[in-house]
């Protein structure tokens, strides 16, 4: 064997998933070339950009055939989309949501009938919608939908971020800065470690697997029951939330600044994990992320993303992203601040919420549908009350 | 119109906004910036990484590329480069039992097969990258000098030893 022999070792070594890293590849760098300015263009002084944006518009606005022009200029420029439903009358695509306003969590019917749970700070659905894990103060409580309490546990410090598990037999929650965890009829209510104030997050295929952040920010995956810890990372910088592919094949980690994805691995009896390293996810340069979230089914990540539109002004854009690769998909762009996100339990819908309008967004993810607005969000929250109510929180949208 | 000439187009026409133009270039170059990546990590993701990482830096620089210049090297030894930072990374963890990133329970890492992979994981990441330089990007002793910000002498020691070792291992004869 020579130095030729060599040179056929290293050409012929065989690369594994060598081509859907490629497609994936070709995917991020073909959107991070498409956020990119194309060279040579004039960038114009923003003043500029300003002035000449409200000349045209007060041009378009003020002649007879800018009336058609104003409608759509409404729907994109000014806060909120017009003809927007006065009321909520429906969930459009059906379930049942769970909102937060000031005066606790609200369980809204497909209907659009609503019925205030009580006092609680924060709530979470079980899974199939049977009960809501409700937090107040230092008390964990179980819930039926219609407001019925089933138990309560109390801990030592401020209780939040309850989250039920998918097989419904176990609620995780924080504890102040430790995690703990209760079987769902109340009983063995233990510490599993110092947590960071991130909301932990499930394994969704069923098995009692938890991710979360430790108080030294690393990421943990244990498996509950037996406190075994199956696998441990550094947390990407600045993680506030967690969430997991349906299938349990990757978990994503979401920070302001960037989304990062890492694939895992478990055998079948579930003794083993390989978590892989975290994947950082393209997006543009500007862009800050509000909110992300895997699909119920399937594997796309919806992310809600916040920029600057061209006259300096907050943009917002709904995108659907594909982990395995591929361009992102631009659900919908509108010149107004945008947070929180919702999949509706079918994953054909997106919920946003638009404070400063007042509105939520019911956004298809399809082409069947066509998008909803919802207005007068904040009182149809907080009935009876003067002046101005609190924008409430989309906890969770279930079946 | 030669390979150079026709590189140099496609990187005009890139600079100019053509995503068919970035689709070829990325076409020409990805397979061998990941095989690169790969051959000196050992860790088919994280190559799948580093040639993304360059890709982008590459994106990102496309405007101020200077078009006289060959593409491959400029992209190369930004693989290379990120490829070493990561292997050394990764060695100073494992001397120094950090479990960070480690799977507890199960195993990392894909399984090395055949003659070559396990032969070059008994090399350091710097030999590792020459080897792969010279031998599969046919840089000269000079060049990878360059790249890698080295004296010619330092390349050609490191390309020495690590041949001898894979002949060792492998018996590559010269």
């Amino acid at each position: 064997m020579n130095e030729d022999r060599l040179r056929t070792l290293l050409r012929e070594e065989p690369l594994p998933g060598a081509a859907e890293a490629e497609r994936r590849g070709l995917a991020v760098v073909e959107g991070a070339y498409a956020e990119r300015r194309p060279a040579g263009r004039p960038v114009l002084p923003r003043l500029a950009v300003a002035l000449t944006a409200a000349a045209l518009l007060a041009a378009l606005l003020l002649s007879p055939a800018g009336a058609t022009v104003r409608g759509w200029i409404g729907e994109v420029f000014t806060a909120g989309v017009r003809h927007a439903e006065p009321a909520l009358t429906e969930v459009p695509g059906g379930g049942r949501l769970l909102v937060q306003s000031g005066r606790g969590p609200w369980v809204v019917r497909p209907d659009g009938s609503r019925r205030l749970l009580g006092p609680y700070g924060e709530a979470a659905w079980s899974p199939h919608g049977l009960f809501v894990a409700a937090a107040s103060g230092r008390t964990l409580s179980a819930i039926e939908p219609g407001g019925t309490p089933h138990w309560s546990v109390s801990a030592s410090a401020p209780v939040s971020d309850p989250r039920w598990s998918p097989s419904g037999f176990r609620i995780a929650y924080r504890a102040g800065g430790t995690l703990r965890v209760v079987n769902a009829d109340g009983t063995r209510n233990h510490v599993l470690g110092p947590a960071s104030a991130v909301a932990p997050a499930w394994f969704p295929p069923g098995l009692h697997l938890l991710a979360y952040l430790d108080a030294a920010g690393k990421l943990r995956i244990v498996e509950t029951d037996t406190a075994r810890m199956l696998a441990s990372a550094g947390a990407s910088p600045g993680v506030t939330a967690l969430s997991w592919a349906a299938d349990g094949s990757a978990l994503l980690e979401i920070s302001p600044r960037g989304l990062w994805l890492r694939r895992l691995r478990l055998d079948k009896l579930a003794t083993g994990l390989r978590l892989g390293g975290a994947r950082r996810i393209p997006l543009a340069g500007d862009a800050i992320v509000r909110a992300a979230s895997f699909s119920p089914r399937g594997r796309a990540i919806a992310v809600l993303l916040s920029r600057h539109n061209r006259v300096g002004g907050p943009r917002s854009e709904a995108i659907l992203l594909d982990p395995a690769g591929g361009p992102p998909r631009r659900l919908f762009t509108v010149s107004g601040r945008l947070d929180q996100l919702a999949w509706s339990p079918d994953g054909s819908r997106l919920l946003l919420a638009w404070p400063a309008a007042d509105q939520w967004l019911f956004l298809p993810v399809g082409q069947a549908n066509r998008l909803q607005a919802i207005g007068n969000i904040a009182s149809i929250f907080s009935p009876g009350l003067r002046g101005q109510a609190p924008f409430p929180r989309i906890e969770g949208w279930c079946c | 119109m030669g390979a150079e000439g026709s590189e140099r187009k496609l990187i005009r026409e890139a600079q100019r906004g053509s995503r068919e133009a970035l689709a070829a270039l990325y076409e020409l170059h990805w397979e061998r910036a990941q095989r690169a990546a790969y051959l000196v990590v050992h860790d088919a993701a994280a190559a799948e990484d580093i040639a993304q990482e360059a890709f982008l830096a590459a994106v990102d620089s496309l405007g101020r590329f200077d078009r006289r210049r060959p593409f491959a090297p400029w992209l190369h030894r930004i693989v290379v480069n990120r490829a070493i930072d990561w292997g050394r990374r990764e060695a100073l963890r494992r001397s120094a039992g950090d479990p960070e990133n480690q799977t507890i329970a199960g195993q990392t890492g894909e399984p090395a097969a055949g003659e070559l992979m396990p032969a070059l994981a008994q090399l350091p990441p710097e030999q590792r990258a020459v080897v792969v330089l010279r031998y599969l990007l046919e840089y000269t002793p000079g060049e990878i000098g360059r790249m890698l910000e080295l004296p010619r002498g330092t390349v050609n020691s490191r390309l020495r030893r690590g041949l001898d070792r894979l002949r060792d291992l492998i018996e590559v004869e010269r």
